[in-house]
């Protein structure tokens, strides 16, 4: 997918038009986040302890990550798999292409995998004449509509049933229908017919376990388990990160994942796939293939941004952040959205790229509180916006408000004189005590909503009146 | 073809961002090194009527559907639910006499007719309830576990409308942890846990049961031999 995060501005405000979408997102956001604190306060246990091991266990294991890699690697060769390594995302899609036509494949079913998405490989797949076919539920409908995913753990959050009617009918002749079982019952029909015939089957992976070079996939639909337990090849794409060191650490991230993601002490399904097809197994593929992508997450794990690589992927930020809560993931410009995303997607294309992003959080730090592994989302948010700052990445309107703010700060008397004029004017032009519109390099503070008028009284002034004490009157 | 050597390529890149600085030895915030695990809830092992009590009542609480007793007692109300979800086929596993036990009891009480794996594979399938006894089942999460050691079949549980798992009492361990820790030796190819229905939200975050999968699990929990 090619990253437009450099439109960041222009993304927001289609997105702030758009009332369908503010509706969907309230109602889905909403819905996670009850789910999500009703599973943490029936956590059995200390929900907080929990969190602090899980972000040890996946420092622990970033700090030794070429151990843990070689030792995943190593096992999952002993047991039939072929890893191969790309550096960048176009090296991913070459290796990946390159299998998939040295297998034969015609026809590969997927199953959801931000991984893939961050290399493109639908898109690389299908320039080599490979049919691809997402098979989770919300990733087929955005497919069908060829549209990127909005959110981690449901892509199409954004459609509404009649858009999903609309494109079943006119994309695959269905008979139109808004029944939401029906809609799905379509789906399954359709899929199944994929998945029977496919001949590889694409997954990513939530873990990737370095003991004995399995690998954790979790579902709820029954796609995961389909795409590789039916095709004869199996074709694993994750990122370097994924991986933890022992089976033994599989149940506590799982339960802090699903809790985190959708409210759900467990999910559905969860696969725990290990090698290829053994002689006297009933099914499974005969040939496993594991892409390892790094794509710039050596560079990260080398820097102060280290933390960020403890990700699990479960949204529980996006739900929570009232940025995404009102621009939903597409505003993002690329795979990963919320604030999750406002760090990664700078470490992984560049802040050339995105380094709007880091600016659209209130900073509130919700995202720090509900992350399942405690990364410091707001700390990093900031360091990237000073890192943004120091690599030029400012407009000239930036600059010169920063100046005059520096300098109208440092001086008590040009401040007090400012406030008083200004709660004045204010008081007299804008009765409701709100600034609609304010001009030139101002504007960025009332394109999108009102900006309150300064006070007549100054805060300074009201603390004195209530015998308070001034620090530096002290 | 990747270069030759890009796994050492990555290794040697990984390591050396690693220890660039010696981090190893000075790393802020990560805490003392070795195995910190995560500490999972730890409770002294249960009863088996806990386990059968907490099994049950987390596997509700997923949309699925417990029944438990004498098998012989609720007989007519297993065909019935089966009836009534259109179930006209049955597949059991080879090598599962229990499931067959089951199947053979159940074939009366409907219009009942055994399927087999191919014709579930080559569509245009009957509506089917694969009937399969669970290798483990867990008590935290209403659990049941299939995986495929000793050349076991997962497709009852997978491409059918209907699973039917067997538990017995004897196979319910308390947690994930327990299941692991006896299969990470030698992990078969697949360990397939299963929490109920399969399951979707992803169209108006409406919940609907049998996306791709079973759209009913039926635990059926038989006394101990």
């Amino acid at each position: 997918m090619e990253p437009k995060c450099h439109n960041f501005s222009r993304n927001v405000e289609q997105a702030l038009a758009n009332r369908n979408l503010q509706a969907a997102i309230s109602r889905t956001t909403g819905r996670f986040l009850e789910h999500r604190n009703a599973a943490v306060r029936s956590f059995p246990g200390d929900f907080e302890a929990a969190r602090e091991a899980a972000s040890r266990l996946k420092l622990a294991t970033l700090r030794d990550l070429d151990i843990h890699l070689s030792r995943f690697i190593e096992e999952a060769e002993r047991r039939g798999a072929t890893v191969h390594i790309a550096r960048d995302a176009a090296e991913a899609r070459d290796i990946a292409t390159r299998i998939a036509k040295d297998e034969g494949i015609a026809l590969a079913v997927k199953s959801k995998s931000m991984a893939t998405e961050e290399i493109g490989l639908n898109e690389a797949l299908e320039g080599a004449g490979i049919e691809v076919v997402e098979s989770d539920l919300g990733e087929y409908i955005i497919q069908l509509a060829g549209e990127p995913p909005s959110h981690l753990i449901a892509p199409a959050v954004h459609k509404t049933r009649e858009e999903v009617a609309r494109l079943f009918s006119e994309k695959l002749g269905e008979t139109y229908t808004e029944e939401i079982p029906e809609l799905v019952a379509i789906a399954r029909r359709r899929l199944r017919e994929k998945f029977l015939s496919a001949g590889m089957g694409i997954s990513g992976a939530n873990f990737l376990v370095a003991e004995t070079g399995s690998v954790a996939i979790v579902s709820n639909e029954a796609n995961a388990r389909m795409a590789t337990t039916l095709p004869r090849v199996h074709m694993v794409v994750a990122s370097i990160e994924k991986v933890i060191p022992l089976m033994s650490d599989l149940p506590p991230m799982l339960r802090l994942l699903t809790r985190s993601a959708t409210g759900q002490p467990i999910s559905s399904y969860v696969s725990v796939l290990t090698g290829v097809r053994r002689p006297g197994d009933a099914e499974g593929p005969s040939k496993l293939h594991i892409l390892l992508v790094d794509n710039g997450r050596s560079a990260i794990l080398r820097g102060k941004y280290r933390e960020m690589l403890k990700c699990i992927r479960c949204g529980a930020c996006l739900n929570i952040c009232p940025v995404y809560q009102t621009i939903g993931g597409h505003a993002y410009g690329w795979v990963y959205p919320g604030p999750m995303g406002s760090v990664l997607s700078p470490l992984l294309l560049g802040l050339r790229e995105a380094s709007a992003l880091p600016d659209a959080s209130t900073l509130c730090g919700a995202c720090a509180d509900v992350c399942p592994v405690k990364i410091p989302l707001p700390d990093l948010l900031l360091e990237l916006r000073a890192d943004a700052r120091a690599q030029g990445h400012r407009t000239p309107g930036e600059v010169l408000g920063m100046k005059g703010f520096a300098a109208i700060m440092g001086r008590a008397g040009i401040l007090e004189a400012l406030e008083r004029i200004g709660g004045v004017v204010c008081r007299l032009l804008f009765k409701d005590g709100k600034i609609p519109w304010l001009p030139f390099i101002l504007s960025g503070w009332t394109d999108r909503r009102d900006f309150p008028a300064p006070a007549v009284r100054p805060f300074r002034k009201l603390w004195k009146s209530k015998r308070g004490v001034l620090p530096w009157n002290r | 073809m990747e270069p030759l050597g890009s796994k050492d390529a990555l290794i040697r890149r990984i390591h050396a961002a690693l220890h660039g600085h010696d981090e190893r030895a000075a790393e802020p915030g990560a805490g003392p090194p070795g195995p910190p695990g995560p500490s999972a809830p730890s409770a002294p092992p249960a009863s088996v009527e806990k386990r059968v009590a907490h099994f049950s009542e987390a596997l509700r609480s997923a949309a699925g559907t417990v029944m438990s007793g004498d098998l012989y007692a609720f007989l007519p109300a297993l065909g019935e639910a089966l009836r009534t979800l259109g179930v006209t086929a049955l597949l059991v596993p080879e090598g599962d006499p229990v499931a067959r036990e089951l199947a053979d009891a159940l074939m009366p009480l409907g219009p009942f007719r055994l399927a087999s794996t191919s014709e579930l594979l080559h569509g245009n399938s009957p509506v089917t309830a694969g009937i399969q006894s669970a290798e483990f089942a867990i008590a935290e999460s209403g659990t049941v576990v299939q995986t495929g050691r000793g050349g076991r079949t997962l497709l009852p549980g997978l491409v059918t409308e209907v699973h039917v798992a067997l538990v017995r009492p004897d196979i319910l361990v308390d947690r994930m942890e327990d299941v692991l820790s006896v299969l990470a030796a030698d992990p078969p190819r697949t360990i397939s846990f299963i929490t109920g229905p399969s399951r979707t939200g992803d169209i108006e975050q409406t919940l609907t049961l049998g996306a791709h999968g079973p759209k009913t699990l039926i635990a059926v929990i038989t006394q101990s031999p």
